[in-house]
């Protein structure tokens, strides 16, 4: 087993007290709205023990330092759940063009599994046009004509593989480090080693689009064997934001106020009678949520945004889009927010219906997509917050050179399977090197010629960002020190900047 | 008579107490413990470089005979008894930084080495780890020689905490009132508050045995096997829906309904989970036993298209080898699936060979998720038994057998999607053989003796089409031919006679054609399953026509309620399990018997099967399995297990805190209470220490936070099954309705996103809607979110212990989720029919039924400021009432939206949802 450093060891201890027992809120901020602080004899229970006692008010959600210097304070991964065609976005092919409906030859079919492919499936040229951009002279396709705007500040990964070929493990193998369920999502892992800036808003946010969850449901934002406070919150764009944070109509702010602060006033009549230090954990909960109900909504509503910053990102307010859901994640970030998680459903495209078709839905998808994530760059830029915000992009795998022949039988739209050899993901600010490209696919993007990077290399790359060694970030369960890359994982450093 | 100082009897006893202090302290070593003093340090600084994973400069400190045994360096590490040349130890004292271990990393204290060198002198012994070792009875604490000072109250377990809490320096607290007592008992035995009328017996009771009654009368509830089987719902992964990305529904139920039975009959322990792990292998089981089994079909199903079943099956294996440990053997082994296990006894094989007892499994990650097992309900019922009763007259036994078995679970079918050679066919969304124009496909090694019929279950498209099966090879004449018509309604079920038959195992080809399909992408039929069996019986009788359609209705459309539940692969289908190099299951090596790891089996007797597990498993020599359980129950009462970590007692888990109690209730547990859980429960909960108090000074505050001595009951947070059942008894909205699929209550919408199934939340109607947390409905990708706050787990793996947290989303959950608004309402109504005319009455009254008892003067005026505060409010703004209030022909609108809102307040209370 790794030794754990000084660091690691206290917020170890603090941990196991919290969540076991404890889990204490510091009893005196927050208390001030209320007026309870005057009633709270003090917050050391604990005697003279003074650094037990700075142990034990411990808030999990407080923000902590990094173990190592990070250039990253906060993190915007936007998923692309069901994995966008790599070959009609970044990793451009004219020889993959030439071979337009010839029979993909049987090297590449040997020994491979996909996920709906059977026989001898035939190649597709790329559905897109391509032309170089900016200083950098990235590769891009027409599908993305924002794009070019910033692309002299992403790095973008050329050759990124992963072992999993369907969605749903796929996903869970890029946030939770394995294709089961069962542990931490990234969010949780970075809320548990960082905290939150912001005490009133959850430290770790996710907004799904696209008008469904990604494949594998909650649990890639899931805390797994983490405890529960560093669960991923989900906030809604339709209904409350955060569940149950909407007062009972007819409740205005005053009457919850007086709500809140009876059952506070009762509760410190039972302290006085149990001396149970977890009642004024509860306290200051209540009072957190009493905040929560404001500081939530607030900066949940994108409609007091200027008309211009609108037009920017595409959004129109009061209505679930991808667009809101990239304008939002830029506001939580601002507000101190830690780790962003957005999940953009209906990028499947098999060509089994003109929704996924290749020529069809994927276009639009991707013109959604470009307005809002080149606006999302350009506005953190101007707001100074590039450098301190890591933004990821990408899906879950990438899609085939061929053309999609569902059980062996041609589709009808032009369509892509599975692929998990060779996609492409981006990432910008924190840190990250500008107007970069790493790594390369063979002529028809198939497999990785140069610069494979595996996703286990992409979180350690995140985590590095953040102030984190990811192979000395562990938690303990079922006698093991588990680790978001599990044992794998290799900072890519080249996209460092 | 005062003492001579200078008496030389004095200064000679003085010089040998010196002399012989002397000798303890710097000449005799005083034995070393391995388990205790020993085994922590290797752990913690030696065995991540020298043990299960690694073995540096080969050298390895996890079995003994690998400690001792040659280096790379040709020479041992240790020598017995010879610390000064045993290299291991030299290394602790190395100067060069190279050659110092633990290698650079900090030096191990003078006491670590000390130890380490005493250790090896006295002889390098290992012993296991207490764990490990069978349960013994141990004598009762006596209290040594002030014995006569102490309490002597309560119960056997009382001496044992009393004993350490001596040591400590701590006392028991004082007995909790009879109120607090009556609420704590009945929250913790039956998950509730107890029903009046037991209230009222216990309350005006004042005999020395009305505690006991009420403990009697609470173990006698129905109400008692709901709230075990919520525990135990976490262990076996209970959840109404298969997990994965599309997370169908799945109907499971029936296993629920086991366990709450199971716990209220108070099934003996050993019986209980021999059931659950083999309860197909009993002699004639009973369904009950078959339901028994779906223990370990709560396993996630995998219906995601294009995904390996094969694959998705091996992890479905690997969680009931891990849930077994975790659950009943209190031991974390998921870690042996990769590698040995770096801290215990265990080696990789091993894992695997204890995986072979599942391995055998019929089941194979199938859509329909079988073996079925089929309960029959009305007309059904009856044709089941004419259709047992004609076996039973017309066949022999092991064809009476065959088609028992085949009715009841539909079993031995070969699924459609094991088949292979496609050619023109598919194995449609990874679910189904599809085949199309003259399309072929094989089954590989069919066991064909004794069998001449073959049955299969098929949809077809076309109006007719002919389908052909050869045996061993196309080139000779089909065995078996038929003309399948297009089918109307669903599955169509056929019995095909064989032409010729055949002993032994034979791939089998079947091919399908028919000139109606014009491109080879046109449809054909798509098969279910494929059945080969012995004839039905009594064809020569005249009634044979009608018997036959009955079994055949019975077996294609059953009127039953269908569960998952476990059987094995008949002897021809029998799979072989081999050791994944590490872990990576496509990389089978060494093929492996079913065995228990040999720590545990030094006799080296066989286990065969599921059935010789559970019998290793309930054998009272076990040393994990009743400490597993004694430790989770005593969690459940107690907040925090003996072992705090109940997921494991190995060397890596956390300490016991009182480890002989653990091991003389385990003891009590299996030779005297015969494994009764009821009986354990009752000796935990008479025990004094359960029935103290829970107020704490600060003393003993400072001295002991986590209350690890028990000098004071503990107070820990209701669970959230807990929480809701409560505040249903507290609003009068419980319905006692027992049993059957589970149900929807108030949930905000957009909690489901199901991306295939498009299936909704159905909110339940009438008393469906106020019915206890057990029985609310568990999608896996979107758990009911009042369950995940208050720390419920998604049941996607088994977490065996919920780590409580405190949060404010359980403040916002309670406060404004609608079920609690709802019961505020109804809780208000209440107060106000009772009170119609003193508020303040009411609200003392509210508070009384929601804790239990008559509170502070300074709470009540607390909650009186509230409920006027909101009132003057209210008045103020009409309005607001109304909002509050759905039901609009309530009259004193004010007064009811006022209450509700005091209502509310106190189900949020400290006290309200916590056990005091």
């Amino acid at each position: 087993m790794r030794k754990l450093n000084i660091h690691q060891e206290a917020k170890k201890v603090s941990l196991e007290f919290q969540t076991r027992r404890h889990f204490l809120q510091q009893c005196r901020t927050g208390m001030g709205m209320l007026a309870l602080g005057s009633m709270l004899d003090g917050c050391n229970y604990f005697g003279g023990d003074k650094e037990n006692t700075g142990l034990l008010n411990a808030n999990p959600l407080a923000a902590k330092a990094s173990p190592l210097p990070g250039k990253a304070k906060s993190v915007i991964f936007l998923h692309m759940a069901g994995a966008p065609s790599q070959l009609e976005m970044f990793d451009y092919k004219p020889a993959l063009q030439k071979m337009d409906g010839m029979d993909c030859p049987d090297s590449f079919l040997q020994g491979k599994k996909f996920a709906f492919i059977r026989g001898v499936p035939q190649l597709l040229g790329p559905q897109a046009s391509f032309k170089q951009y900016g200083e950098s002279g990235i590769w891009l396709s027409n599908h993305m004509p924002y794009f070019p705007s910033i692309v002299d500040d992403v790095s973008i990964l050329k050759a990124v593989s992963t072992d999993q070929f369907n969605h749903a493990p796929a996903q869970l193998l890029m946030h939770c480090g394995t294709a089961r369920l069962g542990r931490p999502s990234m969010g949780s892992w970075v809320t548990y080693g960082l905290g939150s800036e912001n005490s009133n808003l959850p430290g770790f946010v996710v907004l799904t689009s696209g008008g469904r969850n990604p494949d594998a449901g909650k649990s890639v934002w899931g805390s797994g064997f983490l405890p529960s406070v560093y669960q991923g919150v989900q906030c809604r764009s339709e209904g409350d934001p955060v569940l149950f944070l909407k007062d009972p109509n007819g409740i205005d702010r005053d009457m919850r106020k007086a709500s809140i602060e009876a059952i506070n006033q009762v509760n410190q009549v039972a302290y006085q009678e149990f001396q149970d230090p977890e009642i004024l954990s509860r306290i200051s909960q209540y009072e957190m949520a009493f905040n929560m109900q404001i500081a939530v909504p607030d900066v949940m509503n994108i409609t007091d945004e200027p008309e211009y910053i609108h037009r920017m990102y595409g959004t129109a307010p009061g209505k679930e889009s991808f667009a809101n859901n990239v304008l939002l994640a830029r506001k939580l970030v601002e507000k101190g927010v830690r780790f962003v998680q957005l999940f953009d459903w209906g990028w499947d495209s098999h060509g089994t219906d003109p929704g996924t078709a290749l020529d069809l839905g994927f276009v639009d998808k991707c013109r959604q997509n470009d307005q809002a994530v080149t606006a999302l760059l350009m506005d953190l830029k101007q707001r100074g917050l590039l450098d301190e915000t890591l933004v990821v992009w990408g899906g879950e795998f990438g899609r085939t050179p061929m053309q999609e022949n569902r059980d062996g039988k041609q589709n009808v739209f032009k369509g892509r399977d599975h692929h998990s050899d060779a996609f492409c993901m981006w990432m910008a600010g924190g840190g990250i090197r500008k107007g970069f490209t790493y790594g390369e696919t063979d002529e028809i993007g198939y497999h990785a010629v140069n610069g494979k990077v595996s996703v286990f290399d992409i979180q350690a790359t995140i985590l590095k960002q953040l102030g984190f060694d990811h192979t000395a970030f562990t938690y303990p369960f079922q006698g093991r020190n588990f680790r978001l890359t599990d044992v794998f994982g290799k900072v890519i450093e080249p996209v460092i900047a | 008579m005062p003492f001579q100082l200078k008496s030389p009897l004095f200064l000679s006893i003085s010089l040998a107490t010196i002399l012989s202090l002397g000798y303890f302290l710097f000449i005799h070593q005083p034995k070393v413990d391995y388990n205790t003093e020993v085994k922590p340090i290797l752990n913690q600084k030696c065995i991540s470089c020298h043990g299960g994973v690694k073995k540096k400069a080969g050298f390895s400190l996890l079995f003994e005979e690998e400690a001792l045994a040659p280096t790379e360096s040709g020479k041992p590490a240790i020598i017995p008894g010879d610390a000064k040349n045993s290299e291991m130890i030299k290394r602790l004292y190395a100067k060069d930084l190279d050659e110092r271990m633990p290698y650079h990393e900090e030096e191990l204290t003078d006491q670590e080495k000390n130890i380490l060198k005493r250790w090896v002198d006295q002889g390098a012994k290992f012993s296991t780890h207490w764990a490990y070792l069978p349960v013994q009875e141990t004598t009762v604490p006596s209290g040594g020689f002030f014995s006569f000072f102490q309490k002597k109250d309560g119960n056997e377990i009382d001496r044992f905490i009393d004993q350490q809490l001596n040591n400590v320096r701590l006392q028991r607290s004082k007995e909790a009132d009879k109120k607090t007592l009556l609420r704590r008992v009945a929250l913790d035995l039956i998950g509730m508050p107890a029903p009046k009328h037991i209230q009222a017996a216990y309350l005006t009771d004042s005999s020395a045995q009305a505690y006991e009654k009420l403990v009697d009368s609470l173990l006698n509830l129905p109400a008692y096997g709901e709230r075990w089987t919520a525990m135990w719902m976490d262990l076996a992964r209970y959840a109404d829906s298969k997990g994965y990305e599309r997370d169908y529904i799945r109907s499971i139920w029936r296993y629920r309904d086991w366990l709450i039975n199971s716990f209220n009959q108070d099934k003996s322990y050993d019986q209980f989970i021999t059931e659950q792990l083999a309860g197909d292998l009993l002699p004639n089981p009973s369904d009950d036993q078959f339901l028994a089994t779906a223990f370990h079909r709560n396993t996630m199903n995998n219906d995601e298209g294009g995904t390996d079943n094969e694959e998705f099956r091996t992890a479905a294996i690997i969680d009931r080898v891990n849930t077994t440990w975790e659950t009943l053997l209190g031991t974390s082994f998921a870690c042996v699936q990769c590698h040995s296990h770096p801290y215990d006894p265990f080696r990789h094989e091993e894992y695997y060979s204890f995986m072979a007892f599942f391995n055998n499994s019929r089941d194979e990650d199938t859509y329909d998720e079988y073996p079925l097992l089929r309960e029959f309900r009305n007309n059904s019922v009856l044709q089941y038994d004419s259709v047992l009763n004609w076996l039973q007259t017309k066949a022999n036994t092991s064809t009476n057998h065959f088609y028992k078995t085949f009715v009841k679970t539909g079993q031995q079918c070969i699924n459609s999607l094991t088949a292979d050679s496609l050619s023109n066919a598919a194995l449609e969304d990874t679910k189904f053989l599809r085949m199309r124009k003259n399309a072929w496909a094989r089954i590989r090694a069919v066991g064909l003796s004794d069998k001449q019929v073959l049955y299969i279950r098929y949809r077809m498209p076309v109006k007719y089409g002919k389908l052909d099966f050869y045996a061993s090879s196309v080139d000779a004449k089909p065995f078996a031919s038929v003309r399948i018509q297009q089918t109307k309604d669903g599955w169509q079920l056929m019995a095909i006679p064989m032409q010729h038959f055949f002993d032994g195992r034979k791939d089998i080809f079947i091919h399908f054609d028919s000139p109606l399909l014009k491109s080879n992408n046109d449809n054909g039929p798509v098969f279910d399953w494929f059945c080969f069996a012995p004839s039905f019986p009594g064809s020569n009788d005249p009634a044979f026509k009608t018997y036959f359609q009955t079994f055949t209705d019975l077996l294609n459309r059953p009127d039953a309620e269908l569960t998952p539940i476990m059987m094995d692969n008949p002897s021809d289908l029998t799979r072989n399990t081999y050791v994944f190099e590490r872990g990576n299951w496509l990389l089978k090596t060494k093929l492996v018997e079913a065995n228990i790891p040999s720590i545990f089996n030094s006799q080296n007797k066989s286990y065969r099967n599921r059935l010789d597990l559970a019998r290793w498993m309930t054998d009272k020599q076990n040393p994990l399995t009743a400490r597993t359980m004694v430790n989770r129950l005593w969690e459940q009462l107690f907040g925090q297990g003996i072992v705090e970590t109940l997921e494991d007692l190995g060397s890596q888990g956390a300490s016991p805190t009182h480890q002989q109690l653990l091991d003389h209730l385990s003891y009590r547990f299996m030779h005297e209470d015969q494994w009764s859980i009821k009986k354990t429960l009752k000796r935990m909960v008479m025990s004094a220490t359960y029935r103290q108090s829970s107020i704490v000074d600060k003393k003993t505050l400072e001295k002991d936070p986590l209350n690890k001595w028990y000098a004071r009951a503990p107070r820990v947070r209701l669970s959230a099954e807990q929480i809701r059942d409560q505040a249903l008894v507290i609003c009068g909205a419980y319905s006692n309705k027992m049993f059957g699929p589970s149900v929807m209550p108030y949930q905000p919408e957009g909690i489901w996103a199901s991306p295939y199934d498009g299936r909704t939340w159905e909110q339940s109607k009438g008393e469906d809607l106020y019915r206890r947390a057990i029985y609310t409905y568990w999608k896996r990708t979107g758990p009911y979110p009042t369950q995940i706050n208050f720390d419920g787990t998604a049941r996607e793996v088994c977490v065996s212990r919920r780590i409580r947290t405190n949060t404010p989303l359980q403040a916002l959950n309670l406060l404004n989720d609608s079920t609690y608004w709802d019961l505020s309402l109804k809780f208000a109504k209440d107060i106000l029919d009772k009170h119609p005319k003193n508020m303040d009455q009411g609200i003392v009254d509210a508070y009384e039924t929601a804790v239990g008892k008559y509170p502070d003067p300074a709470k009540v005026k607390l909650l009186k400021n509230l409920y006027w505060t909101s009132f003057r409010t209210i008045q103020k703004n009409p309005e607001k009432s109304k909002a509050l209030l759905t039901d609009s022909c309530i009259n004193r609108t004010h007064e009811l939206a006022a209450m509700a809102i005091t209502a509310n307040a106190i189900l949020n209370l400290d006290e309200v949802i916590t056990k005091n």
